[in-house]
């Protein structure tokens, strides 16, 4: 058996794109208005971290930085069994890209570390770049098991499958590492009654959340704020197109008989013409 | 990618050009897998030539393996100037930390950085290119769809010191916001500039044999730290027999089928048409349901049949970006909301168990009445 580990787990609040408040007509997003949610690839980074702590003991740090609203999915990865939650939160962190944002979480890192493993989810549904875990990595001179969809422990190696064209491959790699995790490994499980418990109990006594949920700034983590925000950011985007929506014309049948909705699609796109004669 | 527009305020004063330092190249790194040389980099160095030629830059290839013979002149056919050849036992598969080293190594011998450094929006380019962004700490990209060189005007007074006119950027623009916005993104400040392509998208050009190019092997110092994660198994499965990418209507399954044995089900839609076959998401090839060589999308195959029926698919953007060309799109989703009506033509929202069987009846009643008809 091996020690217990420190676990951390990179998670990022996101504008929930499915509802459509904050939604601009222009197709961005206004982040004051919209609904807010744990990025859903995140959840499956998560059940990885707890699934190592079930493994080995030890505790889950839970890392986010964005503004004050995050300390949401911190308090939700608590519910879900994670010890600890971290949110590095300093308005010269605004525009970051990844580059930047890489840079600042991995200060972060530096700060709670020691750790064994680091997960991120594979890709954020508003940067949507894959970027970020890949670039700590680099940072922090880690070796890295990018896109897996299940693993290991073995000793103090950890034995993973990632996805790669055509099929997957097995790797092993030397810990401390870091992995960003597919959506096809397994889906968060529900939250522990336990964690509820306590997130109810944190909520209600600040003294005490404040001890679980960290809240720090660039002073505290002594990151650079020129490697930050607009100033670190080497990309920038210049400009937004919206897209002609060429599938946002679907005629969608819903609520009618079976046989009536079917009809009318045979009616109306050429399927027959492929048909056997 | 950070959010500030160029919104462009009254500017009296002519903004001062300002050119960051670069030798004007643009280089692609290869991807190979078993020794043969993947399209998506033929694709970018069809992208990567018009860049170079409107930098008026050479075009260069940086091609990693063991041994690989005639697929590195293959590299000139297709558009090369200069390849750059790291030929090792270590570079046979790729692996994180070796490539990465190789790479920040001879990058790192230019005494004027490349101007620009592209590769494919593979899992191999989006695990490597954000390490060698990372440490060269410049923009990188992902998954463009369109490249392009234009100046840029840098306005926003929020940081002064990048104020300026750029010439010679590099655009990499991309889908964002699940594909209903295009953003042009772009980082004149540091060279290289960098991006990564989506497979399929970039235009390779005509192969050209008689095309000359320099054939430059260059050195490989792996480090012992960079063995820290290997590579035990790849498995990899064949495709044989009919493939997905020839069939004119596609039945195509993912995980609401909820069993091998609805594909049965699949089939017999499949059976209705002349030139048909089933196809998959990637979920119920992993689950077993289905063979490797039905999986459509980004680490399966991309298909442009004229019909596209998706049953019980929820339309990642991993399994939309190997469909989404396809002529008519019919998705049948219990879930009104699942993204696949996002690329559909035509969508149902019900049951596939109800939908496809209807779907079967009628058009062999269709077919019967054509039989009727060439009976007349
Ligand atoms: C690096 C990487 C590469 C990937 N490459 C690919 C790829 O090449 N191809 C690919 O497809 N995926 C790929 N994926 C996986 C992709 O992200 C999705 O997980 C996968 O496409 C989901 O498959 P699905 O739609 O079949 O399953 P689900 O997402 O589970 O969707 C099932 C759908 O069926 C519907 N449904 C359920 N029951 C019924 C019913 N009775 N009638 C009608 N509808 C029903 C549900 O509403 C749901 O929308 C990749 C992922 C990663 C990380
Ligand atoms: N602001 C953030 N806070 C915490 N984790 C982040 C943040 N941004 C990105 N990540 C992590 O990096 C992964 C990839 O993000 P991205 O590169 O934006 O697609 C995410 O799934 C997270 O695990």
């Amino acid at each position: 058996m091996s020690k217990p580990f420190d676990i951390l787990v990179l998670i990022k609040q996101v504008p929930d794109q499915g509802a459509k408040a904050g939604i601009n007509p222009d197709g961005t997003i206004d982040r004051a208005k919209a609904k807010r949610m744990m990025n859903p690839f995140d959840r499956y980074a998560l059940q990885a971290a707890l699934h190592v702590k079930k493994l080995t003991g030890g505790t889950v740090k839970a890392l986010s930085m964005g503004p004050p609203p995050a300390a949401e999915i911190l308090l939700e990865a608590i519910e879900h069994g994670a010890d600890m939650g971290y949110l590095l939160s300093d308005r010269r962190l605004a525009a970051s890209d990844t580059l930047a944002t890489a840079y600042a979480l991995h200060k972060l890192i530096l700060h709670v570390s020691p750790f064994q493993m680091i997960f991120c989810g594979l890709q954020t549904t508003d940067g949507d770049t894959a970027q970020v875990g890949p670039q700590i990595a680099e940072r922090l001179n880690l070796p890295q098991i990018s896109y897996c969809e299940d693993f290991s422990l073995e000793g103090d190696q950890v034995k993973a499958r990632r996805v790669i064209e055509g099929g997957y491959q097995w790797v092993h790699a030397d810990l401390p590492c870091l992995m960003t995790v597919a959506n096809s490994y397994h889906p968060l499980e529900y939250k522990k009654i336990r964690g509820s418990q306590k997130v109810q109990h944190l909520v209600r006594n600040e003294n005490e959340k404040s001890k679980v949920i960290k809240t720090v700034t660039l002073d505290d983590i002594e990151a650079d704020p020129i490697l930050c925000g607009l100033k670190g950011s080497p990309t920038i985007v210049a400009r937004t197109d919206k897209v002609a929506e060429i599938g946002g014309s679907c005629k969608t049948r819903q609520g009618q008989s079976v046989d009536l909705m079917v009809k009318d699609v045979l009616e109306t796109t050429p399927v027959k013409e492929f048909l056997k004669l | 990618m950070s959010n500030t527009d160029d919104k462009k305020t009254q500017q009296p004063e002519p903004l001062q050009e300002r050119i960051t330092p670069s030798n004007k190249e643009v280089i692609i790194i290869a991807e190979q897998s078993d020794g043969i040389i993947q399209p998506v980099t033929y694709e970018l160095l069809g992208a990567g030539r018009d860049l170079a030629n409107k930098l008026g830059g050479q075009l260069s290839c940086m091609v990693l393996g063991e041994s690989l013979g005639a697929e590195v002149q293959k590299l000139v056919t297709y558009g090369a100037d200069e390849v750059y050849v790291a030929d090792h036992p270590e570079l046979k598969n790729y692996r994180t930390l070796p490539y990465r080293r190789v790479i920040v190594d001879f990058l790192s011998t230019f005494e004027l950085p490349p101007h620009i450094v592209l590769l494919g929006s593979t899992t191999t380019g989006r695990d490597l290119a954000p390490r060698i962004a990372a440490h060269f700490e410049t923009g990188l990209t992902a998954d463009c769809t369109e490249l392009d060189i234009g100046p840029y005007e840098h306005t926003n007074k929020a940081d002064p010191e990048k104020l300026g006119l750029y010439p010679g950027c590099l655009y990499a623009i991309r889908p964002s916001f699940g594909e209903s916005l295009k953003a042009r993104i772009l980082g004149p400040w540091n060279n290289p500039q960098m991006a990564t392509t989506r497979p399929g998208v970039m235009i390779p050009l005509p192969p050209d044999e008689s095309r000359q190019g320099k054939i430059i092997p260059i050195a490989v110092n792996i480090q012992q730290e960079d063995f820290r994660l290997k590579v035990d198994e790849i498995v990899r499965e064949i495709t044989e027999g009919i493939s997905i990418t020839d069939a004119d209507v596609l039945i195509a399954g993912g995980y609401g089928v909820n069993g091998a044995e609805g594909f049965e089900l699949l089939k017999q839609l499949a059976d209705c048409f002349d030139n048909a076959s089933i196809a998959a998401s990637r979920k119920v090839v992993d689950a077993g349901w289905i063979p490797y060589k039905y999986q459509v999308g980004q680490t399966g195959k991309t298909v442009r049949p004229k019909i596209y029926f998706a049953c019980g698919i929820s339309g990642a953007i991993q399994h939309r970006v190997g469909m989404n060309k396809s002529g008519t799109i019919i998705a049948i989703n219990k879930d009104p909301d699942a993204p696949i009506f996002t690329v559909a033509d035509h969508g149902i929202v019900g049951d596939l168990y109800q939908v496809v069987p209807e779907l079967i009846k009628q058009l062999k009643g269709a077919n019967v009445t054509q039989e009727e008809k060439t009976l007349v």
